[in-house]
């Protein structure tokens, strides 16, 4: 990996900070894996919307970019975008789906969700998602 | 059960295991069952609600959902630990997923719940089985079969 061109390394070069909100730790696995081979950190992860929202108010302001899968027990993802979005509005949230409601999907962006990713994950398509959140981002600074 | 309902689940489970296992999948004989019963070891469930209820239960052996977490992860898992469960459950929702997408593009409204794993203690069936009538989608894979249950029931 060249850091430098690395879609997860900031200007100053230290990564951007990412935190895993899923309810599979199979998820979690491998989008840290895709995510850290493209210069990102994982911040934290959490295994419900209760815990990734506890998590994320921890982390704040050291989080650069939530993903957020929509399925999950307690509190589902779009709740806990809503819950985040209330606790900081410029926060970049990324959803993760294995769509079955898109209707959901639709009323995250609408909320605020920055992006979707669709499982199954592939990883050129989970990094072209995350880079234009990171890129949009960017030029919002 | 509808005939509208089963090619989404055929459809789905083709695609999804094709997509993350890389492998050449065969479909055997669709058979119809009293009951949705595991009979396989490994079973995970998903509830269906919405202008249905009803379950997809997902059944291999033990020996096939390792070698299918093993293949997910890119790994050789040693023992079907939390992350072999894991990823069992994952498999579930995913194809489950793609199925409720593909029936809510024809029209249906369909939900789900996330995925629900039983294994070992659960020998037998017995805490699990669904007396519904059950399509049984038979999938050969070269780590063994799967074996997809779709018990749906229009709600009155």
């Amino acid at each position: 990996m060249n850091a430098e061109s690395a879609a997860g390394v900031k200007k100053n070069g230290t990564p951007l900070q990412v935190l895993v909100i899923d309810d599979s730790m199979f998820i979690i696995k491998q989008l840290s894996q895709i995510l850290t081979s493209s210069g990102f950190a994982i911040a934290g992860s959490a295994s419900d919307g209760e815990e990734g929202l506890q998590k994320y108010k921890e982390l704040y302001p050291r989080v650069d970019l939530v993903t957020l899968d929509i399925t999950m027990p307690k509190m589902d993802g779009v709740a806990t975008l809503e819950k985040i979005m209330e606790f900081d509005d410029k926060a970049n949230v990324i959803m993760v789906t294995a769509l079955g409601r898109q209707d959901l999907v639709k009323k995250a962006l609408l909320t605020g969700a920055r992006n979707y990713i669709v499982k199954p994950l592939d990883r050129r398509k989970v990094l072209e998602r995350v880079e234009m959140v990171v890129r949009a981002m960017r030029n919002c600074i | 059960m509808r005939v509208e309902y089963i090619n989404p689940f055929v459809e789905a489970s083709f695609y999804v295991l094709k997509e993350v296992l890389g492998t050449e999948l065969r479909r055997g004989k669709l058979c119809m069952r009293e009951a949705a019963k595991p009979r396989l070891g490994v079973t995970s469930r998903v509830g269906l609600s919405g202008d249905v209820s009803g379950w997809v239960l997902i059944d291999m052996s033990r020996e096939t959902a390792l070698a299918v977490a093993s293949a997910m992860n890119e790994e050789k898992l040693p023992d079907f630990d939390e992350l072999a469960q894991a990823t069992i459950g994952e498999l579930t929702n995913m194809i489950t997923a793609n199925a409720v997408t593909r029936l809510h593009a024809a029209g249906f409204n369909f939900d789900l719940t996330p995925p629900f794993l039983f294994y070992g203690a659960y020998k037998g069936g017995k805490r699990i089985s669904i007396n519904d009538e059950a399509l049984i989608i038979p999938i050969e894979m070269p780590m063994g079969t799967v074996e997809i249950n779709v018990a749906v029931r229009e709600k009155e």
